[in-house]
């Protein structure tokens, strides 16, 4: 496998089509890879320019009397060929091409790639794209694309066909407590492919789960043999586009008709053990509950403070094969015991701690069930009643995550302005929570193992 | 694309263990008759085609042929079909009908599928895919993944097609397309009735 550190960990970054004009795309590197100018050195590169954000701005990449570990592309397609010779010339680390104009654009593009790809594989240097939004690796402060923001650091990793859903994905994270280890749009694949990425990850110390967008492979059967390897140590998580069958081929057997692109990657999917989603939304969800929780046995416990949601949960559960522990005799004594649960509390697994609950029911609840040696993973419910101690319940759920670290947690806070508080506690504290019941359920399906 | 002809995929088949019904081809009328009395009635007549159609479509196929009287008619109606190399002639069987198949992906390689057939796999589409290999563990995997598992018999001799079937795509490079449809499932036996093999 290629060695790629001097891309994902560059200790000096070259910006070729750096610029100063708002708004464009060499503005952009340059503002966000500026960030990172306290821990690597950055150069900016533009015949037309004299300086750029304040730095100086050097003719060509040749003019730079240092080693560059990473080159950032963004000049206009036609000239690229001569800018990555430079590059090439220069024995550079590793490349980004952001610029886009290549294959995704017909066939004098793709000639310009394979030009590209030939120059880069000679000269040993790994390259992403073209037609990329570049990376982010927030945990080193390094921000090399132009998105609007950078994100939180965390422990999902995104690897993105798309450039910008990526840039979607960052603002939409700004809202929510997870964060990323790294941020990869690929594009065009003219040399370094999906399965390199996923490769990389794998040692990559900060990432525990990876998330990916794919609209198509590149070589099929070289990633079904590197996710196999990958999925041992990291759950990957894949969205796939491309379901309707335009332009089909045609084809003289029902199986060839049956078998559509979507249905054969799905099956690659499931032999290699890849977790497949069909939303954006699941993606993350997916993510959050992989990258906060460890995996457990088919085993779990409910405990709610709404006896419908308790039975909407216990449907979703076994409409997924999840399977709902009883409760045995000392964990109902230390109910019963307690003196602190209504009288009406159902005694069985959802349990059904009543509405009017205080924060004490949850404590006693959680902690009899979570003691309960065969109750693997737990699901807290919490509707929003007048006296519900919302803060209050995510902190006892916090100390109980801590307390039985080998059992997953995820919780259903359901509600809005009022609960934001509880839920921010909870998040804080690793544990993914969910508006909504089913969602709640697929994060816990999972974890199972 | 191309077809393979009926002795050639009765020897592919045959050569990965995959199990044929008992057919014979015909070429006249008398011929059909004597292969009748060694098969035994009922029985199932159909062309062998040289080129890719959809038998049943162009009246193809005729079923529960019980006697000398009604193979005579059929025959005479199937002979009237062009381009074919016979008549099939092929005992008939009674049971589940599953279809299996294969389809060559330019990204992923031979994709075999499995699912019930009948109007089950038209309309239902209920079937499972994976890529081969495909081991005898996914094998039973892509079985029960079905939801119409629970009416199917026989499992095992299914499981042992399906891993037979992914050894000949593997094997058998040039292959585009496989179709054994349908194949007939019984507590006894699992048989491929029909088999459509396009290179």
């Amino acid at each position: 496998m290629r060695n790629l550190e001097r891309i994902f960990n560059p200790k000096s970054i070259a910006v070729l089509g750096a610029k100063s004009e708002p708004k464009s795309v060499g503005w952009g590197l340059m503002k966000n890879v500026l960030n990172g100018k306290t821990k690597r050195k950055i150069f900016a590169v533009n015949p037309n320019k004299k300086q750029v954000f304040g730095i100086k701005c050097l003719p060509g990449i040749k003019s730079i009397n240092e080693t560059i570990d990473l080159a950032i592309i963004a000049v206009p397609a036609p000239i690229t060929l001569k800018v990555v010779k430079e590059c090439c010339e220069k024995k550079i680390g590793g490349l980004i091409i952001i610029s886009s104009g290549f294959a995704e654009r017909g066939e004098k593009g793709q000639i310009l790639q394979k030009k590209i790809t030939k120059m880069v594989r000679q000269a040993k240097i790994p390259l992403i794209g073209p037609n990329v939004l570049g990376i982010i690796r927030p945990w080193i402060n390094l921000n090399a694309s132009f998105a609007p923001a950078t994100p939180a650091t965390g422990k999902i990793a995104v690897v993105s066909q798309s450039g910008a859903l990526i840039n979607s994905i960052i603002d939409k994270s700004l809202l929510e407590n997870y964060g990323f280890s790294t941020l990869i749009s690929y594009g065009n694949e003219a040399d370094l492919e999906l399965s390199d990425f996923l490769w990389w990850l794998k040692q990559d110390k900060e990432t525990k789960v990876i998330a990916v967008y794919l609209e198509g492979l590149k070589n099929g059967k070289k990633f079904m043999k590197i996710a196999k390897e990958v999925v041992k140590s990291k759950p990957i998580i894949i969205i796939k586009a491309g379901r309707s069958k335009r332009g089909a081929a045609a084809v003289s057997t029902h199986t060839a008709s049956l078998a559509g692109n979507y249905e054969i990657y799905s099956a690659a999917f499931k032999q290699i053990g890849i977790i497949q989603v069909e939303t954006v939304e699941q993606l993350f969800d997916t993510a959050k509950s992989l990258a906060w929780q460890p995996k457990c046995k088919n085993n779990i416990g409910i405990i709610t403070n709404g006896g419908g949601c308790g039975v909407l949960t216990a449907d979703y559960c076994d409409e997924l094969g999840i399977k709902l522990a009883k409760l045995n005799k000392a964990t109902l004594k230390k109910l019963a015991k307690s003196k602190k649960m209504h009288f009406a509390c159902s005694k069985r697994n959802p349990l059904d701690i009543i509405g009017d609950a205080l924060s004490v029911r949850y404590k006693i609840g959680i902690e009899a069930l979570l003691s309960q040696k065969d109750i693997y993973g737990l699901i807290v419910i919490q509707t929003l009643q007048i006296m519900t101690e919302v803060e209050k319940n995510a902190k006892i759920i916090g100390r109980a995550k801590k307390k039985w670290p080998k059992k997953p947690i995820i919780c259903a806070f359901l509600g809005g302005k009022i609960t934001k508080k509880g839920i921010e506690i909870l998040e804080k504290n690793k544990i993914p929570n969910y508006p909504d019941l089913k969602r709640a359920v697929r994060a816990m399906k999972v974890l199972i193992i | 694309m191309a077809l393979l002809n009926f002795q050639e995929t009765k020897k592919l088949l045959q050569k990965y263990k995959i199990p044929l019904c008992q057919t014979e081809i015909s070429k006249s009328k008398e011929q059909a008759i004597k292969i009748a009395e060694k098969i035994g009635y009922p029985l199932v007549l159909k062309i062998a085609p040289l080129k890719i159609v959809h038998k049943t479509k162009i009246n193809g196929v005729k079923t529960e042929i019980k006697n000398e009287k009604e193979l005579k008619k059929a025959w005479d109606d199937l002979s009237k079909l062009k381009e074919t190399e016979g008549i099939l002639i092929q005992k008939m069987l009674s049971g589940r009908e599953v279809i299996l198949g294969i389809k060559k992906d330019p990204q992923l390689g031979m994709v075999l599928m499995f699912g019930l057939g009948g109007i089950f796999v038209e309309v239902l589409k209920d079937i499972s895919f994976r890529i081969c290999p495909v081991s005898k563990k996914q094998a039973e995997k892509m079985v029960k993944e079905i939801k119409g598992y629970p009416v199917l018999v026989n499992i095992k001799q299914i499981i042992e097609i399906i891993v037979n079937l992914s050894k000949l795509a593997q094997k058998q490079k040039k292959i585009k397309e496989i179709d054994l449809n349908p194949v007939i499932v019984n507590e006894k036996k699992a048989l491929v009735v029909d088999a459509k093999i396009v290179v």
